[in-house]
């Protein structure tokens, strides 16, 4: 199984003895050793993975590496977090995937009202199985632990991806003094609860949320 | 070395009397003691004939000396510094990147497409840096510039390495380094991995990657 190390907080080195990874298309800075490179068509669902996400909305541009040696893989300088699988699902934005072990499968899932307050579509990316997977985040992201006595609420704009058992739910602070523009500013979040874990990063993207 | 690493985006730099530093104009962002700084019409050091080879090779990035005694604080953009000894051998470096070296450091431009051939030509028409690069040899430490850190990748003869050229920081030892395609009709009709284009470094050096693929 090719082994994920991080090399500073940025750049990902993947060591490699024949096997294969999927990553974000272009990603690769540098690679010593013998690698060849294959665009994925749709994710590398087949045919009806393919049609789903264009469908969805959450499109992915994929490659497949394979190859003898080590390479490295960074996207516009952003944060890198390595997230270990052993059977559960990962759910996170297309656009925060930067690279997971060819053995996990990918897919789509319905996020609900979440997504639309995200700005990123009603849709997410759910990866699942044995095996590590790096996402990316604008600055070091933190991973909160959420359990059954103490459910967790986020702003959509700071969420990056969650993983385990774990139950969400859209809240809205939108009151009469929102449409006066009187608003905290923090009108949308969304409630986690159960078991798992949730990475934030400290940075809010663009969101409908912030709006109001 | 006169460079000291304050965070990952400043260093500090040690003038004494009799010593001289090089660096790119407005980088300044502090200074302690009596230091002075004049633009350098010239762009650098060798005199009239090495600043009209630079200036015909489009690597005259505005350079000014530092001189006095003190320390001087030195950062560009946020861009994120990188410190690199040299004992003796060659950088090849893009001049836009160079913040300041040791002015005890030869410096001077190269024709990289004497490198690689014509592959070494479509090598600056693809990374989009030109036909020529800055070198800087001898002694002393140079801090360049990248976006996002950098790592460093030992190039050795059994082990060549494959850079993004738009990753691509600088090099030195005794590297050769060629543009290699990948290109297959897939690249042609628009479904290629993103990844056509790799910049093969083989020899004995050392090579610095950004973790981005943004130019400065």
């Amino acid at each position: 199984m090719a082994t994920f190390r991080l090399q500073g907080s940025r750049v990902l080195a993947v060591d490699m003895t024949g096997d294969a990874v999927k990553a974000k298309n272009g990603s690769m800075v540098a690679y010593d050793g013998q690698m060849a490179f294959k665009k994925m068509t749709g994710g590398g669902e087949g045919i009806r993975g393919m049609v789903t996400r264009r469908v969805t909305g959450e499109q992915m541009t994929v490659m497949e590496v394979k190859g003898h040696g080590t390479c490295w893989f960074a996207d516009r300088a952003t944060e890198i977090n390595l997230v270990q699988l052993h059977g559960d699902k990962l759910y996170v934005e297309a656009s925060n995937l930067l690279c997971t072990d060819a053995g996990l499968r990918t897919g789509t899932s319905f996020t609900g009202l979440r997504g639309a307050t995200q700005g990123n579509g009603l849709f997410t990316t759910t990866v699942e199985g044995s095996g590590q997977a790096a996402i990316i985040s604008d600055g070091p992201a933190v991973v909160l632990r959420v359990s059954q006595q103490y459910p967790l609420t986020v702003d959509p704009g700071a969420y990056i991806a969650h993983q385990g058992n774990l139950h969400q739910s859209f809240q809205s602070g939108v009151t009469f003094r929102t449409f006066m523009g009187e608003g905290g500013g923090e009108a949308f979040q969304i409630r986690f609860e159960g078991d798992g874990l949730v990475y934030v990063q400290p940075s809010e993207r663009a969101t409908i949320a912030g709006d109001v | 070395m006169p460079f000291q690493e304050i965070n990952s985006k400043m260093i500090e730099a040690t003038v004494q009397p009799g010593t001289k530093i090089f660096s790119q104009r407005g980088a300044m962002l502090a200074y302690k003691g009596d230091v002075s700084f004049t633009p350098n019409i010239q762009g650098g050091q060798g005199g009239l004939m090495s600043m009209i080879g630079r200036r015909v090779a489009g690597e005259a990035t505005p350079l000014m000396t530092v001189e006095g005694s003190g320390t001087v604080l030195f950062g560009h953009g946020g861009h994120h510094i990188q410190v690199i000894g040299l004992s003796g051998d060659t950088l090849y470096v893009e001049a836009d990147r160079l913040l300041a070296f040791d002015g005890t450091l030869q410096q001077g431009t190269m024709f990289m497409g004497s490198q690689g051939g014509v592959m070494g030509m479509v090598r600056g028409q693809v990374s989009g840096q030109g036909l020529f690069t800055t070198t800087l040899k001898g002694h002393g430490a140079v801090a360049v510039m990248a976006h996002g850190g950098v790592i460093e990748v030992p190039i050795s003869p059994q082990r060549p390495v494959h850079v993004d050229p738009q990753a691509y920081v600088a090099h030195h030892g005794d590297v050769r380094n060629k543009l290699s395609t990948a290109l297959g009709w897939r690249d042609m009709v628009g479904r290629g991995s993103g990844e056509a284009f790799q910049l093969e470094l083989s020899g004995s050096g050392t090579v610095y990657v950004q973790a981005s693929e943004e130019k400065l």
